[in-house]
């Protein structure tokens, strides 16, 4: 049976390179995931990848349940990518395009859910989707992105969203709203489908 | 409550809306078919997130990514634990538990073994003839009595 967590961060602790690598291999695929949803570029989430652990390896004597390991690694990971991005915001400014207005207000809501059904189950339109994800996550301003891949991959609730990002709760609520649309339209142009009233963007 | 007031608190987590949002929330709903139709969508794409985010992670070959945040952790950082030809036997105990577990039964078999050897080869011994088998810090100690051998194992008094 493959050790727990916590036995892993053990023996690491007790000075086993070994678990600690195994502990690397076991988290390293989520949290390059969320890195790459949050800064976007993958030789940055790379990195990012790669700070989540070295900070884990430093700090592994605060880590006593195997509960909360994953919450730990968790805000570990939202931290350093977070940092990432305040960093290099001045170079990737540029990079975000924002979803006209326009286009938000053009977008009937319901046509998602129409074409790919309200059970979560494999379709070929949600693999489709699901293949350009990363895609329209690009397409987002870094704040809508960062707290949608939060809440999404880690369900972090309002008021953790709120600490994590330092804003007020009402405004999580507002900008995971406005994240929510942008990917819907974005979605639903890369799936064609067509909003009554309006158009794909 | 009007649809750009419901709109934010759609696709909240069970509980995560304060008790009057929540009926002010669902009075709305049970009347606006436009936020019925955005709810479903929400449910729609749930998950979708998370799916393609992994789906690109595991197209990337993450193999060396353990490799590099190795090579950034100091050798010191490991000095903490015993080294050398000790250190790699508690490693070896620690990842086989089992092992460990039979080796502390070690001076019990030995001594059984020990004892049904002298029982054949001597014949059979005085009532209360006592073997005592010491292997490290674990003793095991056969006893002859009339009900059959018993054997006690416990910690060694030697060093105590």
């Amino acid at each position: 049976m493959a050790p727990s967590d916590i036995e892993l961060v053990e023996r690491a602790r007790n000075g086993e390179p070994e678990a600690f690598r195994d502990l690397v291999v076991r988290h390293q695929r989520r949290v390059y995931a969320v890195a790459l949803g949050i800064v976007k570029d993958r030789d940055l989430a790379w990195d990012v990848a790669q700070e989540v652990f070295v900070r884990v390896h430093q700090h592994l004597s605060e880590c006593r349940d195997g509960a909360a390991f994953m919450t730990w690694l968790r805000r570990i990971t939202a931290r350093v990518a977070i940092d990432v991005l305040r960093k290099e915001r001045p170079s990737r400014r540029s990079d975000v395009a924002d979803v006209p207005e326009a286009v938000l207000r053009e977008a009937a809501p319901g046509v998602l859910a129409t074409a790919l059904g309200t059970d979560p189950q494999e379709t070929v339109l949600r693999r489709e989707l699901s293949g350009r994800l990363t895609e329209a996550l690009g397409q987002l301003p870094e704040t809508h992105r960062a707290i949608l891949v939060l809440r999404e991959m880690d369900g972090l609730s309002y008021e953790e969203l709120a600490e994590r990002l330092s804003i007020p709760k009402g405004t999580v609520m507002s900008r995971l709203f406005h994240a929510r649309k942008k990917m819907q339209v974005l979605l639903a142009g890369y799936a064609g489908i067509d909003a009554p009233g309006g158009g794909s963007p | 409550m009007r649809c750009a007031g419901a709109a934010p608190l759609l696709g909240s987590l069970p509980g995560e809306l304060d008790p009057t949002e929540e009926a002010l929330l669902r009075a709305h709903l049970s009347t606006c078919p436009s936020c019925q139709a955005r709810q479903a969508d929400l449910q729609a794409l749930s998950g979708l997130v998370q799916e393609g985010l992994l789906v690109e992670a595991a197209r990337r070959d993450l193999s060396g990514l353990a490799d590099g945040v190795m090579a950034r952790i100091p050798a010191s950082a490991w000095r903490g634990a015993p080294t050398g030809p000790i250190g790699q036997l508690l490693s070896f105990l620690r990842r086989h538990r089992i092992l460990a577990a039979a080796s502390a039964l070690a001076p019990a078999l030995a001594a059984l073994a020990l004892y049904l050897y002298i029982g054949r080869t001597a014949g059979p011994g005085p009532a209360g003839l006592a073997i005592e088998v010491t292997s490290e810090d674990l003793a095991a100690i056969v006893l002859e009595t009339s009900d059959g051998p018993v054997i006690l194992v416990g910690e060694s008094s030697e060093g105590t």
